[in-house]
């Protein structure tokens, strides 16, 4: 292996990275697919702006979730989050001015410590709990704006544009996208969670502090979650929505699943996330390019997300499966 | 029936209060409640009351007895409401051209899923909870696509009679109800069905060491779900002869907290159909509670979510010990 990687380093690095990232080649293909089909819609700049727009919403969505699922758990709260600290900051910006966006940062961070606290002290399965909490956090929002989406002004700053058709958000989004792939990639932490998505007891009997380490991954989930929430909030128009789609739930979880982050954990994390998310967001402009009606988009996109599901929890035998 | 024996040796009273407090807990529930929005409403438990209460709860009864079987098994089916609006979808699209044959249709659709959800867990081990969601985002997009997002309204009468016909003060639905719930607790208590699913969500690897094939089991429970979620949709249609098929992601919520809130544990092996009623029971007559002091959806759902969370905690089985995700 080393010899190799000396006398050829280029292309054993390359078939590596392949090997560990399949998804890259899907990406590739489907591109040069779009690229052949419909060259002059798909490789306009206004197609690159709007991939990369889509990629960012998606992108620090799944940045947090990524970082629970390699500890094994769900993460289904991030909507729900989103939503509620967008009405906070409707409610307080009248208040306290522009400072009230931090507000978004602080409830995020919070729900996510509680998540971690309950989950590990409660010891109730993650999905159900952060699925309750997104449903009791939409509820919320309907509740306190009073069932209208409110719209929000100020903030215009966070997203003005700097490069012409590169969205401002997707500069915003590279330190964050760094910033998880240096907690998961460069620190311990990383090792750490995932070595209890691959084996919790063990991980316990070799002196990790599972249940502080579960809640830090929860914590963090929800740290990325709220500083994607500040831009994401302005980046769809300085708004506070009200609907909880179910989409909008599912299709950050289908890019972290494309990228090839296993759903039982041990596995994956942000840097895969990068690679699903770009993928969908070129499988969907893709779709919506061949102007197919939407009702039939999101039924292939449905059916991409049971085959990557299955496919990322193939060759798991013997795992208990709940 | 283990706790029981455990604590034969204490005093008798108390004993039985601890080994049935999973038992004694909604009923309760539910009796307090009766009384707190009698008081506030005389007209809760008036014959017109109580009908509006059966017409809302005999179609989630329904659902509800489905989801407990493979609650009951450990796993979590997500699809239950996107199955059941599949279901009166097709008997609301179709029942002009086929009559009373679309039932069986409906019905053999939502099995279908059941099956694919249940090959998902069972055979790709695929956690439930993600396949289950997979397979409702396709559910949803079918329907999306069959019913390209108009309301849809049915004026077939033969149809709707399936729900509508009143017997003895109480329309059909409320009897398809008692029967589905009447059908799952013999099964669930009664045939050696029930007993292998109890012992296939108790431990799964025991359950499979003395002869169970789980994997078949895990299928059945699921199929049975899609059944009875079909069931339900075709009911619900029949019933309201319409309605806007616009269910979100939250709309799983108040189903599982019924399941839960009767004391099936998300462990698995624990609590079964029978108890579902009287979690069913707690909840719609909150929601119907709810309405009748014009508090808003949002807050229901709040509460809804709340019930959720506070009943998994409270009927999870603490003596398991076991990693949970």
């Amino acid at each position: 292996m080393t010899t190799l990687a000396r006398s050829r380093p280029i292309t054993t690095a390359i078939t590596q990275t392949l090997k560990t990232h399949p998804v890259i080649l899907a990406l590739i293909a489907l591109f040069l697919l779009f690229s052949a089909l419909y060259p002059e819609r798909f490789l306009g700049p206004l197609n690159f702006s709007t991939i990369l727009r889509q990629f960012v919403t998606l992108i620090l969505f799944a940045l947090g979730p990524s970082i629970v699922i390699v500890t094994g758990s769900l993460d289904l709260s991030y909507v729900g989050i989103y939503m509620l600290g967008s009405v906070l900051v409707w409610l307080l910006t009248p208040i306290l001015g522009l400072v009230s966006i931090v507000v978004i940062l602080h409830l995020e961070v919070a729900t996510g410590f509680l998540i971690g606290v309950i989950q590990v002290k409660a010891r109730i399965p993650s999905f159900i709990l952060t699925l309750s909490l997104l449903v009791i956090y939409s509820g919320l929002t309907a509740y306190l704006a009073g069932g209208y989406p409110r719209s929000v002004k100020g903030y215009e700053f966070i997203t003005a544009t700097l490069i012409p058709n590169l969205p401002t958000a997707f500069l915003w989004s590279i330190p964050i996208i760094a910033a998880a792939v240096f907690i998961m990639k460069g620190t311990r932490i990383g090792t750490y969670l995932s070595a209890i998505g691959s084996n919790e007891e063990g991980a316990r009997l070799a002196g990790i502090n599972v249940d502080r380490y579960k809640i830090l991954a929860f914590t963090l989930s929800g740290l990325f979650t709220g500083i994607g929430s500040i831009i994401l909030f302005q980046h769809h128009g300085g708004s506070a929505t009200v609907e909880l789609n179910l989409n909008t739930m599912v299709w950050p979880l289908l890019a972290i699943v494309l990228g090839g982050t296993s759903l039982m954990g041990g596995s994956g994390g942000p840097q895969r996330t990068i690679l699903g998310a770009l993928t969908f967001t070129v499988v969907n402009r893709g779709l919506v390019l061949a102007l197919l009606n939407p009702e039939a988009v999101q039924l292939l996109l449905g059916l991409l997300l049971i085959v990557s599901i299955v496919v990322s929890s193939r060759g798991l035998k013997g795992v208990t499966v709940t | 029936m283990k706790g029981e024996k455990m604590i034969a040796g204490r005093p008798l009273a108390r004993g039985w209060l601890r080994s049935n407090t999973t038992t004694i807990g909604p009923i309760l529930a539910a009796v307090a409640i009766i009384a707190v929005f009698q008081v506030i409403n005389p007209d809760f438990l008036s014959y017109n009351g109580l009908i509006t209460l059966v017409y809302a709860m005999s179609y989630f009864l329904i659902a509800a007895c489905g989801l407990t079987f493979v609650i009951m098994t450990g796993s979590f089916d997500f699809s239950v409401v996107s199955v059941l609006k599949l279901a009166a979808l097709l008997s609301v699209l179709y029942v002009d051209r086929l009559g009373l044959w679309v039932v069986p249709l409906a019905l053999l659709v939502s099995v279908g899923f059941g099956f694919i959800n249940g090959l998902f867990v069972a055979k790709f081990k695929v956690p439930s909870f993600m396949a289950t969601l997979g397979v409702s985002v396709v559910v949803e997009g079918i329907a999306l696509y069959l019913s390209k997002g108009f309301l849809h309204v049915i004026n077939n009468e033969t149809f709707r009679a399936l729900a509508t016909t009143f017997i003895a003060g109480l329309p059909s639905i409320f009897y398809w109800a008692m029967g589905i719930w009447i059908l799952s607790t013999f099964i669930a208590l009664v045939t050696p069905f029930g007993r292998r699913i109890y012992a296939v969500g108790g431990n799964p690897i025991s359950a499979g060491l003395s002869g169970i094939n789980v994997a078949w089991y895990r299928i059945y429970v699921f199929m049975l779900s899609g059944l009875f979620a079909g069931l339900a949709g075709v009911l619900y249609m029949a019933n309201w002869g319409g309605g806007s098929m616009e269910l979100g992601a939250d709309a799983a919520i108040p189903l599982f907290a019924s399941v839960v809130a009767g004391g099936t544990a998300l462990t698995g092996g624990v609590g079964g159909p029978h108890r579902t009623l009287l979690g069913v029971i707690i909840i719609t007559w909150i929601q119907a509670g709810m309405f009748m002091l014009a508090v808003g959806r949002d807050i229901q759902v709040v509460t809804f979510g709340l019930i959720a969370l506070v009943m998994s905690i409270a009927t999870i089985d603490w003596r398991r010990i076991t990693i949970i995700k």
